[in-house]
């Protein structure tokens, strides 16, 4: 007899239908599983076996050819379980209701549980989209799937439920549809701006990259306090909507990496170290291409401790997505893009020994060891970091100081302010921050004054700023001209701007 | 624009074209009191022009419609009035003879008070000289603001020079409500938005030849120095610089080749004890002016506070400067930034800074 289930592959983010297909004939007993199953496919005929029969059903002593169709897409992970057991079961006999016009996914423990997988939110959004709305799912991925509205999601536990509730032999409630809950987005970051003593230049520094969406690079001795700043620029970036938490979410689903509420509602801050590889940074791997950090970090922060640390070649990987905020990764055979709208924040020493510029400690470095160092963050990348910031190094002061210190929640409102004029007025432009604008936007957006033009003039003659500075000096004074309620770039903008460009000098 | 009776009664006066110099100064006395008393004068004013004019005069003196309608209607065309009551008058301007009572201006009324430099030069300049001349005024402009005419040649060049910078005056020979000569229309409009035009005519002077030696004395007077940078042997730059010599002021003077008509005059000068001058650190040096200091450059109220915080100590960071002074650390980056563009700091890293 022959069976049809429907399950889903994920190519990227994309959901493609899979038939399962089993047809089992009269001859010599053999199991085969064809359509470029991988080798945790291939696999599961031993699971599905063990778990065909402790659920007291019978593994058919047949001849068992099973296609995975369409042929040509290669078929990877474990989702496959549950549709390939049901498909066995229907071409058996033993399953006889109908099973058209509904997804199924799941793995299988050899005792009939349904183990959960990774990838259901992408998988369901685009199945929702090609007109599936039934689906079974394991248990485990009750949450991740009870955003998606419109659907009707079973979350069951063992394939013996599965069986009942197809056949109608016990009553299963579809998962409820759960909206996303404003408590959700509450503040629950382990830090705040608040916690952070001193650094008022750094975290004005912050600010403003947050506010136009610039990429910043902190540069600072050992033990200055980079990376406790640079954790707390999720807790002044506006909240995430809906739309967004899904996008994000997606992704973390497809890397397996979703918290039990099943959806990511803060912003992401990854964290790689700098001995990651290119790919694990950029995306793809052998097989399943996986998405990277800067895809994970979509809609969030990247940061980059001790930037020159990293491979030049993972550097220079970072250009093309920091640009175009996409990633395609491809290979012979497909191609697939993963989303990568992230902000860089990258920290790293003035120096090899870290004290260059210190008041207290003595720098052991040559000026050729410096800037062998500094070198290795090439001019390209340098072009794409609008801030670069110095961290002063902490006297004991300002640790043990009891000031008041502003906290997240107080930049954060600034902040959402400037991000609103900025949408106001690049409308119609397709990018709603300030780091987004060409040279065509920053001609029209950011006219400059008679008075502005000479002070740029001068800073360039004096300071021997580089030509691309030049661009990057308008785009963060628009910036903080908007966090000013100014329409107008005024030179003190245009000076603070050029303030925060230390790289940039020509040496 | 407002006046005092005093200034009034003199914008009043010259407001009779009829009146000759030595008049109007003689006149000067009753006028400093804020009702005029013609009285005294009555026998002067009679002998010399007659019953007539006088009765006029003293007519329209008293007479406050007319004295409303001269002063709104400068004020309609935009003319500010500097009198030698002013307190703005020029000093050294004061210090000639002859004065004028009233400069009728138009533009920035401030450069009137600053250390003044004339360039001067006649219309047939060469074109090499007129380049020159505008590299010239352009870098005199960094420390004095340049005084010139309106002609074409010489004058417009230094005019040209320094007019990027605002520190520029032209003197006219004639009104206001004329534009001469025609092709300098476009450099007189860009002069009063950015600089100062100056005249002691009424708006309704038309340009006449005469008039302009009388100018003349003008630019001399205002400036602590004149360069004649073209002049034939009959040019109309070396008036100014007569008066320049006269009111004993610096003389300097492009040198000529033997033969270059252009120049005759300017070696002439230079023959009879005027600088010759072919840099512009040649000017600077008789001023005692550093050409390449840097101390020139001019700090804004704060860019002078933190500038001398970070002097006392040689060397200071950021936050330390913020919290003396009480303001935020970044409130202070516009400062430093600014001051580091203008060669009077260097950064250290680590968010200090060191004076130069």
């Amino acid at each position: 007899m022959l069976s049809k289930i429907t399950s889903f592959a994920l190519c990227g983010l994309e959901g493609i239908p899979v038939e399962v297909e089993t047809d089992i004939n009269k001859g010599m007993v053999k199991y085969d599983l064809v359509g470029l199953p991988d080798a945790a496919v291939k696999e599961s005929k031993d699971r599905v076996e063990s778990a065909i029969r402790n659920s007291a059903f019978k593994f058919p002593v047949n001849k068992i050819t099973i296609n995975l169709a369409p042929a040509d897409v290669k078929k990877e992970g474990s989702q496959y379980d549950l549709p390939l057991a049901l498909s066995i079961l229907k071409a058996s006999d033993q399953l006889k209701a109908d099973t058209g016009g509904t997804v199924f996914l799941g793995e299988l423990a050899l005792d009939g549980h349904i183990r959960p997988v990774t990838g259901i939110m992408p998988i369901l959004i685009s199945a929702k989209d090609k007109g599936f709305t039934r689906f079974v799912v394991p248990k485990g991925n009750a949450n991740e799937a009870s955003y998606l509205e419109g659907t009707e999601v079973m979350a069951l536990d063992t394939l013996r439920e599965v069986t009942a509730y197809l056949e109608g032999e016990e009553v299963f409630e579809p998962v409820k549809h759960r909206e996303f809950a404003v408590t959700q987005r509450e503040h629950k970051y382990n830090c705040d701006l608040g916690l952070v003593k001193g650094q008022r230049v750094a975290k004005r520094a912050l600010e403003i990259a947050v506010a136009g969406g610039h990429n910043i690079l902190l540069s600072g001795p050992p033990g200055s306090g980079k990376t406790m700043l640079a954790r707390c620029l999720p807790t002044i970036m506006p909240d995430m909507t809906f739309a967004e938490a899904l996008e994000v979410t997606k992704i973390h689903s497809v890397s397996g990496e979703l918290n039990e509420e099943g959806i990511i509602s803060l912003r992401p801050f990854r964290t790689p170290h700098h001995t990651a590889t290119t790919v694990s940074i950029c995306g793809g791997g052998g097989g399943k291409i996986h998405p990277g950090e800067i895809s994970k970090a979509h809609y969030g922060v990247l940061f980059m401790d001790e930037l020159p640390e990293y491979t030049r070649r993972t550097l220079e990987s970072l250009r093309q997505p920091l640009e175009d905020k996409i990633i395609t990764i491809t290979r012979s055979g497909s191609a697939v893009s993963f989303p990568a709208d992230f902000m860089l924040c990258a920290s790293m020493n003035p120096c090899p020994c870290g004290n260059y510029g210190s008041a207290t400690l003595e720098c052991r470095c040559t000026p050729a060891q410096i800037q062998k160092y500094r070198n290795k963050i090439s001019g390209p990348l340098l072009d794409r970091i609008d801030l670069q910031v110095e961290v002063d190094g902490v006297k004991y002061s300002d640790l043990a100081g009891d000031g008041e210190e502003e906290p997240s929640a107080a930049v954060k409102a600034r902040v959402e302010k400037a991000r609103a004029i900025q949408r106001e007025r690049l409308r119609g432009e397709n990018i709603n921050v300030n780091a987004g604008m060409g040279e065509k936007q920053i001609k029209k957006y950011c006219r400059l004054s008679a008075e502005c033009e000479s002070v740029l003039c001068a800073a360039f003659n004096t300071l021997k700023l580089s030509a691309r500075a030049r661009s990057r000096i308008i785009k963060v004074a628009r910036t903080i001209a908007d966090l000013a309620f100014s329409s107008e770039i005024l030179p003190e903008h245009v000076l603070e701007a050029a303030s925060y460009r230390n790289f940039d000098v020509n040496r | 624009m407002c006046y005092t009776r005093e200034e009034e009664n003199l914008i009043i006066l010259c407001s009779f074209n009829g009146l000759t110099y030595k008049t109007r100064y003689k006149l000067l006395e009753g006028l400093e009191k804020a009702e005029p008393d013609f009285v005294k004068y009555r026998d002067a004013l009679i002998k010399n022009y007659g019953d007539g004019v006088y009765n006029k005069v003293e007519a329209q003196f008293n007479d406050a419609e007319y004295r409303k309608k001269i002063i709104s209607s400068l004020g309609e065309k935009g003319v500010k009035c500097v009198t030698y009551f002013s307190k703005e008058y020029p000093a050294l301007l004061k210090q000639t003879d002859y004065p004028p009572l009233v400069l009728y201006c138009k533009g920035n009324l401030r450069l009137l008070n600053t250390r003044c430099f004339s360039i001067v030069g006649s219309r047939r300049t060469p074109n090499a000289v007129i380049a020159e001349c505008k590299k010239t005024a352009g870098e005199l402009a960094k420390h004095f603001t340049v005084v010139s005419g309106m002609a074409d040649g010489g004058d417009s060049a230094a005019i040209e020079g320094a007019l990027p910078s605002g520190n520029v005056i032209s003197v006219l020979a004639y009104g206001f409500d004329y534009f001469y000569p025609a092709v300098n229309e476009q450099l007189i409009k860009k002069v009063e938005k950015s600089g100062l035009l100056v005249t002691e005519f009424t708006p309704d002077t038309s340009p006449k030849a005469y008039l302009f030696p009388i100018r003349n004395r003008i630019i001399a007077g205002l400036s602590e120095g004149t360069l004649v940078v073209s002049a034939g042997k009959k040019s109309g730059a070396l008036i100014t610089a007569e008066y320049a010599v006269e009111y004993s002021r610096h003389l300097f003077a492009f040198p000529y080749g033997i033969g270059a008509a252009a120049g005759a005059g300017c070696n002439g000068l230079i023959k009879n004890g005027a600088f010759l001058v072919d840099s512009t650190e040649d000017i600077l040096g008789i001023f005692g002016i550093d050409y390449n200091a840097k101390d020139s450059v001019c700090l804004t109220d704060s860019e002078r506070e933190v500038y001398e915080l970070i002097g006392v100590s040689g060397e200071a960071f950021v936050g330390d400067i913020a919290s003396k002074l009480n303001k935020m650390p970044y409130q202070l980056l516009p400062v430093l930034s600014s001051l580091e563009i203008k060669g009077k700091i260097v950064r250290l890293g680590g968010n200090r800074f060191s004076a130069l």
